[in-house]
């Protein structure tokens, strides 16, 4: 499981690579850390590379919008491929994340 | 202004009354008519006869006064010789003869010549005085030239005078009887003459009438009054009656002989109309007798009879408004009683669709393989108390029989009420204790009319068999295997007794095929005809002989206990309510492709071990790779709830997942010997909050539910086991 965040055109671009389930989601979560201290810039989550995720891996992403929001800042998720998309429908996240 | 509104039925009460007050007068005016006809006809009837017998009382009046001279006439021969003698033979004959005015006998001129040529003893009756003259002289009175005298002179024939007025007093009215008296040898000597006062007569004829008013007149032969009228009549005009019936009798002149002529009038003086009968019966003539009736007598009864017709009709009337109105109102009250009766039935009828619209759909359970479930509720009302529900849910099977207190609408609230409770409650307990507890202690709360429930409630683990049940005062239900036995249930109190009650769960495990038959008391307790109850020997028997037949699918052990009990009961009453329910344990034991187990520890880290075991299964099972990642999903958030929460803080323990899979089922078995945590007890989190509502975590056994078909979750021994089951597609990778 990879996390690289990277920044450009003024916003922050988090690659995830891998299969975020509950034994690797203390690792990306130390590993986005940063983005919750970190304001005033967008952050796109890239799930190009992303195989899986569990609800583990849904509660980081949460965290992350909960505190871009309060920064006022927006959390783009892209490339989701359809597995992932379905748990996303079902628990209702789809509605909460901009998907691209 | 608004006219006030006539309603229909008003108007045609109205017309109904009109149309009989209608018909009631014309009767009542055909009626007098005929009845006036009938007066009429009986009138004249009377009125002839009164006339006949009344013109015979004068003929023999008047010849009593003939027969008083005939018999005197030997006195006349007798005193002839000595005239002066002549004049007491007058004045006896007016003494002796009260109705006698005056007598004179007058001699034919020159018979007496010592007496000069006329010679007449006189005596007349002036009052009470009585006097006898001389009564002829030359110049004042020489009868000999008298119309009566000469007639009765030449002719040599006695006859009754036309009436005249007495010279002395003019309200008296005289009648002349003239008779010639002849000597011993036959010739002819004087001419008697009796003066009658026609008062005597008219008093003889008006002794007695028909009516108050009525009067007789009597008239001679010219169509002269022969008496006056009594006083009490004499307002009556009289001479126009006589003018009327002059008239009339120069028109019929003597031929109307006997018979009597009929013609009404209009009294000048009092404007009463009146009728005149009158003839000239052959006794009296040429004189007529006349009687003389006024309408408002003669037809008084009748004006009686039509006011007393009247006051009836009104009378009648008034009652048969009444008796309309009363009639149009009952009417209208029964009009709206049968609306509201019909109002009534079909909210009914609503109530007991909607009530047999509780009951779960037998489909429920029939969409199953391993269980077989049939109920029955006949309610002895349109809405019954009694209730029986099932639901399924990971993998358990929630049933429940009661019986409320009472019936109808009441106990059917309570049911409908208790039924919802228990629906709701299950949904996330699977302690079917704690399923009555919480129906006990909503039961008693505001349980004002005291209604109580007997009560059983069962959960059948459908994987396992495993059956743990509560009984709140209700039958115990039979389990039917090689036999039908009683199931041991402890009878707690019914719920809505006691809100502290503690209710505990018994447990059994019921084998493949083996049935459960739960009942009301409207099976135990149905009459006969003879009051005898069914009784619980009856169901063992009716169980018993299913066993036997090899018939206990549920709809047959149903079936064969409704016609028993019907049977029985043959057409009496149904006084309770008859409820059923039979549940027939049907497991498919399919043969396993699959079976491998691992052990983890309590430790997030374990969860990549995990995500490889399941990935191989399924790999091994050829599962499509969508489905396998949901599975995976599923597997690791129901292990990371074990691992996260099963153990305190620090404490190492161990998760045993078996996977099992038989040609289109896999399976997974956790177990794991941590604190009791029942994941289907958790309610579904909600995936419609916003951002900030939305807690972070909880998804896990939401996902778990989603992911899978079932989940099944129970505590065994110390452990928690939960198994989730999903439907695949796939074929084994031979290697």
């Amino acid at each position: 499981m990879n996390t690289n965040i990277t920044e450009k055109d003024g916003k922050y671009i988090v690659s995830l690579e891998g299969e975020l389930d509950t034994a690797h989601a203390l690792e990306v979560e130390q590993a986005m850390q940063p983005l919750h201290e970190l304001s005033g810039k967008d952050i796109t989550i890239d799930c190009t590379k992303l195989d899986y995720i569990a609800s583990s891996g849904l509660r980081i992403l949460l965290g992350l919008l909960k505190s871009a929001k309060a920064n006022g800042n927006k959390v783009v998720l892209s490339n989701l491929n359809d597995e992932i998309k379905e748990v996303f429908k079902m628990t209702g996240f789809i509605d909460l994340f901009e998907i691209k | 202004m608004k006219k006030p509104k006539i309603s229909s039925a008003t108007i045609s009460q109205i017309a109904i009354l009109i149309t009989a007050a209608v018909l009631m007068l014309l009767i009542s005016g055909i009626q007098q008519n005929y009845a006036r006809k009938q007066i009429r006809n009986n009138l004249e009837r009377n009125a002839e006869m009164e006339l006949i017998i009344k013109s015979i009382d004068v003929k023999h009046s008047l010849e009593d006064v003939t027969l008083a001279l005939r018999n005197r006439s030997w006195e006349f021969e007798q005193f002839l010789p000595y005239p002066d003698s002549l004049f007491d033979v007058t004045r006896r004959i007016v003494e002796e003869n009260p109705n006698f005015a005056g007598c004179c006998i007058a001699m034919i001129p020159n018979y007496y010549p010592e007496k000069g040529r006329l010679f007449e003893p006189y005596t007349l009756r002036r009052g009470e005085v009585i006097e006898t003259f001389q009564l002829a002289s030359e110049e004042e009175h020489d009868y000999s030239k008298n119309p009566n005298f000469i007639l009765a002179a030449e002719n040599d024939t006695s006859f009754w005078s036309e009436p005249y007025q007495d010279e002395d007093d003019l309200n008296v009215r005289l009648i002349t009887y003239t008779f010639p008296i002849y000597d011993v040898y036959g010739d002819m000597v004087a001419v008697v003459g009796i003066d009658l006062n026609t008062e005597w007569i008219g008093k003889l004829l008006n002794s007695r009438h028909m009516f108050p008013s009525s009067y007789n007149l009597l008239l001679s032969g010219e169509g002269r009054l022969i008496y006056s009228p009594m006083d009490e009549i004499r307002h009556k005009d009289v001479n126009q009656v006589m003018g009327l019936i002059n008239d009339s009798t120069a028109k019929h002149t003597v031929s109307a002989s006997g018979r009597v002529t009929i013609f009404s009038f209009i009294d000048w003086e009092d404007r009463a109309k009146g009728s005149v009968y009158y003839q000239t019966p052959n006794s009296i003539r040429p004189w007529s007798i006349a009687v003389i009736n006024y309408d408002d007598e003669v037809f008084a009864p009748l004006i009686k009879m039509q006011w007393r017709n009247l006051l009836l009709t009104l009378a009648a009337l008034l009652i048969l408004a009444f008796i309309i109105q009363r009639s149009v109102r009952s009417l209208s009250k029964l009009q709206q009683a049968n609306l509201e009766r019909e109002h009534i039935e079909s909210e009914l009828n609503i109530a007991r669709n909607i009530q047999m619209s509780m009951l779960p759909m037998t489909e429920t359970a029939t969409l199953r393989d391993d269980c077989n479930i049939a109920g029955l509720l006949e309610p002895a009302k349109m809405v019954g108390g009694d209730l029986y529900s099932y639901l399924i849910r990971d993998e358990k099977l929630f049933f429940c029989i009661g019986d409320v207190s009472g019936k109808g609408v009441p106990a059917a609230l309570v049911m409908a009420v208790a039924n919802a409770q228990f629906r709701s409650i299950s949904a996330h307990e699977t302690n079917p204790a704690r399923i009555m507890q919480a129906l006990n202690e909503i039961g008693c709360q505001r349980n004002e009319q005291n209604m109580f429930i007997t009560f059983i409630i069962g959960v059948l683990d459908l994987p396992t068999g495993r059956l743990r049940y509560c009984n709140a005062g209700h039958e115990k239900p039979f389990v039917i295997g090689k036999e039908a036995k009683l199931l041991p249930a402890k009878p707690h109190l019914p719920l809505g007794v006691m809100d502290d009650m503690i209710y505990t769960a018994q447990e059994t495990v019921l084998q493949p095929g083996e049935s459960l038959f739960l009942y009301t008391d409207g099976l135990t307790e149905a009459k006969s005809e003879s009051h005898e109850l069914f009784g619980i020997k009856r169901i063992e028997k009716g169980l018993q002989d299913c066993i036997r037949n090899e018939s206990v699918a549920p709809e047959k052990l149903i079936h064969t206990m409704t016609n028993r009990v019907n049977g029985f009961v043959d057409g009496a009453e149904q006084s309770d309510d008859l409820t059923m329910l039979a549940i027939q344990y049907t497991p498919q034991e399919k043969p396993l492709v699959f079976r491998e187990s691992l052990t983890l520890k309590n430790k997030v880290s374990e969860i990549s071990k995990l995500n490889a075991f399941v990935q191989s299964a399924t790999t091994t099972l050829n599962m499509e790779k969508g489905l396998a990642n949901r599975i995976k999903l599923a597997v690791e958030e129901a292990a990371t709830n074990v691992i996260n929460y099963a153990y305190p803080n620090g404490i190492e323990g161990n998760i045993e997942i078996t996977i099992e899979a038989d040609e289109s089922r896999i399976r997974f078995i956790l177990t794991d010997s941590g604190a009791e945590f029942d994941p289907t007890g958790v309610s579904k989190a909600d995936t419609t909050l916003s951002i900030n509502e939305r807690p972070i975590g909880g998804l896990g056994v939401f996902l778990v539910r989603n992911l899978m078909d079932s989940i099944n979750y129970e505590r065994i021994k110390g452990k928690n086991i939960l198994r989730m089951e999903k439907r695949y597609v796939g074929q084994i990778v031979k290697t």
